[in-house]
């Protein structure tokens, strides 16, 4: 991989370094060949030996006619002629240029001094004309020497100065040249460069478009929906298992909005992933309802939004969605399951539950029924106990009344503590829920009446008083409301003061049958009120009076398991219990 | 056109006869012109239309302005009829210049330079003068050697 990308940045960098030196090359070159251009253009105006030539010609032209005018065949206007070209031929070389020149090459004193010559020669005096040649020949003899001299030396100058320019042109070319050289080779780089990074940019199109070709293989043989978006929300990607989810074709939805191409991605949790995927987060939707356009119940779809993302920025938004129709149903049926399982441990848990509270009920009847039997049998076997020992020290002492008394005693000290037994296990069964209570319709008056008769027979001092109608049909197990009157009416009878009268009222109205049982005694004290009917609670008043507490419970007990109940009425002096039964179906008041 | 200016020319050259006492001649025309040889004196050559020209030389330092007349109105003053001219100097100094660069070029015959005549002892009477700061194409040796000082004679070829 290092190896790749160093190359790579090799292949960056060469072109470049072949770039810049090639624009080096290229400028280096040019400002060469604009040197040997200039060069050329000032150079070539100089031709001093021409006029070095020109100027002797002009010398000894004058010489020539100054000779021909002393032989007369010259005039005065000639002589005059060739000495004005002289001058100018001098006055040429003193100027600017051409006076630089002559300095160059050394000879402007000589110059200087036939400039005062010529000056003096036109102001030579008349004379008579063959003297005036002959010194006029004589004063221009330097003339042609200075010019000749002059030539050489514009020749020699001209030569140097023109084998140096062309050393110079030489040296520039071949800089040249070998700038040009440069260039190509820069050329060659850049070309091959060209080549290679052409090459390689063919190949990694090639496999470009291959993985291009692989991922729309992939996306089109998706067996799971694959839509994507652009940021603007258009479909840009639509596959076949979406067309087949989604009943639409790649053709309707590509282009368009995602929420007009179907219903089901306006809806807010859809709409809310892709805005989320755009912003760059990845997020899932678990079983979607997907209604189809022609069937009732919807399929069930799970959609991942993932953000796409070029080098830098976010371009859109791909959508993965998978049926999850089969899921769903299995989801369901777990959960039925479960519920079904719920409830059955529920239930289960409630058997246990009453299992429980019977064996703990249990419990508290043994506890209690131990603390009952040290409080409440010792004295019935207290009275038998001393009974029986009198019996036994008066031997045979005693009479037979005697002993029938004290015999008596002691058996009735033993039918209590039998009764007790007998009262606690029955309150027990009862809790336990192993009493049953049919219902059958009967009359309660000869039932009341039997209780109290019975009550009177067992304490002959009792004084009840009954208030019945003729009938009082009610809806009961008769040995269970017999137990609950002689419940009732024994307690009434128990805490009625001494020679006190209790009375029974039998009443029936449209709620049914009630038997109110009252005494005139002490009452209840407030406090215990509420908890009168509570197992083996007694009261403040029950003390030292014999019992276990369970009397009224089981009253109640019974009455409720035949659909009836007792209760305490409020009362200001005595105490009433009622005891309330329902009427059979169809039976009138 | 050119017939007109010639009948023209040949009027004025009747009108106006050479080397007339206005001088000593100071150039001759000979060659393809109408009405033959002709000389003119300086003074002749001033009526021609004026012309002045501002242009450096090879042989001076600096700009000078040149006065003097139009070559190309000298030539259809003459009636010259032909593609080349050779001037000579008084040095016998010699030189072809196409007639084209009289049309192509406003070359002028200064007779002063920077108001001064032009003296025989320097560069005068006559010189011809092409104006070379305004053509870059002019600035060549091959034109610089067409610049005939001390101009003398125009033969029309």
């Amino acid at each position: 991989m290092t190896g790749r990308s160093g190359g790579s940045a090799f292949w960056l960098a060469l072109p470049l370094v072949a770039v810049a030196a090639f624009a080096v090359l290229l400028t280096f070159s040019l400002v060469r060949m604009i040197r040997v251009e200039a060069d050329m253009r000032v150079e070539a105006e100089q031709n001093m030996l021409w006029v070095m030539h020109q100027s002797e010609a002009a010398a000894r032209r004058l010489g020539e006619t100054v000779l021909l005018a002393e032989l007369g065949e010259a005039d005065t206007a000639e002589i005059a002629l060739r000495l004005d070209i002289l001058r100018s031929r001098i006055a040429l070389l003193n100027d600017g240029p051409q006076r630089r020149f002559v300095d160059s090459i050394g000879l402007g004193g000589d110059l200087d001094r036939l400039t005062g010559l010529l000056g003096a020669i036109g102001t030579l005096p008349e004379g008579a004309g063959e003297i005036r040649a002959s010194r006029l020949r004589a004063a221009l003899a330097p003339f042609p020497t200075f010019f000749a001299r002059a030539a050489n030396k514009a020749m020699i100058a001209e030569w140097d100065e023109l084998g140096g320019r062309l050393e110079t042109y030489r040296d520039q070319l071949r800089k040249t040249i070998a700038g040009l050289i440069g260039i190509m080779v820069a050329g060659a780089i850049l070309a091959a460069a060209l080549v290679i990074s052409l090459r390689n940019s063919r190949r990694r199109n090639r496999m470009l478009r291959r993985a291009r070709d692989f991922s729309g293989l992939l996306i089109a043989s998706s067996g799971e929906g694959i839509a994507a978006v652009d940021t603007a929300g258009r479909c840009t990607l639509w596959n076949g298992a979406m067309a087949a989810m989604m009943g639409r074709r790649a053709e309707q939805a590509v282009g368009s909005p995602l929420a007009k191409v179907a219903g089901f991605f306006d809806v807010a949790a859809i709409r809310d992933g892709v805005t989320r995927a755009l912003a760059g987060e990845s997020t899932q939707l678990q079983l979607q309802p997907l209604f189809r356009d022609t069937e009732e119940t919807p399929d069930h779809v799970d959609l991942r939004f993932f953000p796409m993302r070029d080098e830098t920025r976010i371009v859109g938004a791909i959508i993965f969605m998978q049926d999850a129709s089969d899921r769903y149903a299995a989801d369901r049926k777990d959960a039925e399951t479960r519920a079904r399982l719920e409830h059955l441990v529920a239930e289960r848990t409630r058997k246990l539950d009453d299992a429980l509270r019977r064996e703990s009920s249990a419990a508290d009847l043994y506890r209690n029924f131990a603390a009952m039997i040290s409080h409440q049998f010792r004295t019935p076997l207290a009275v038998a106990d001393s009974a029986l020992q009198r019996l036994i020290r008066r031997g045979s002492r005693a009479d037979p009344d005697e002993v029938a008394d004290r015999a008596g005693r002691a058996r009735g000290a033993i039918a209590g503590l039998t009764r007790l037994v007998d009262s606690t296990l029955h309150a027990a069964r009862i809790e336990a829920g192993e009493v049953g209570a049919r219902r059958e319709p009967c009359d309660l008056v000869p039932i009341v009446t039997a209780v109290c008769d019975q009550q009177r027979a067992a304490v002959p001092e009792t004084r009840i008083s009954i208030t019945a109608p003729a009938a009082a049909p009610v809806l009961c197990d008769p040995a269970h409301a017999e137990q609950v009157l002689k419940n009732m009416v024994s307690n009434a009878v128990k805490y009625a003061p001494p020679g006190s009268e209790v009375s029974v009222a039998l009443r029936v109205d449209a709620q049914g049958v009630h038997c109110d049982i009252g005494n005139s005694g002490a009452g209840i004290a407030p406090p215990d009120r509420p908890r009168i009917f509570e197992r083996n609670f007694r009261g403040a008043n029950s003390v030292g009076s014999p019992g276990t507490g369970v009397g009224l419970f089981i009253a109640r007990a019974l009455a409720r398991m035949q659909g009836g109940d007792v209760a305490l009425l409020p009362c200001d002096d005595g105490t009433v219990f009622r005891l309330s039964l329902r009427q059979p179906e169809g039976a009138a008041p | 056109m050119r017939n007109g200016v010639t009948g023209l020319a040949m009027f004025m050259m009747a009108a106006m006869p050479a080397a007339a006492d206005d001088g000593p001649a100071v150039l001759r025309v000979t060659g393809n012109i109408a009405g033959g040889p002709a000389s003119f004196a300086l003074d002749t050559l001033r009526d021609l239309p004026e012309a002045t020209l501002e242009t450096s030389t090879v042989v001076t330092d600096g700009t000078h302005r040149f006065t003097g007349f139009l070559m190309r109105d000298l030539l259809d003053r003459v009636g010259a009829s032909g593609d080349h001219v050779t001037a000579s100097a008084l040095n016998d100094y010699a030189v072809d210049i196409p007639v084209s660069d009289f049309r192509d070029y406003d070359v002028i015959v200064a007779y002063a330079m920077d108001g001064a005549p032009l003296e025989r002892a320097d560069k005068g009477p006559l010189w011809i003068v092409y104006p070379r700061d305004d053509h870059t194409e002019l600035q060549d040796i091959r034109f610089d050697y067409r610049w005939v000082w001390q101009l003398s004679g125009l033969e029309i070829r």
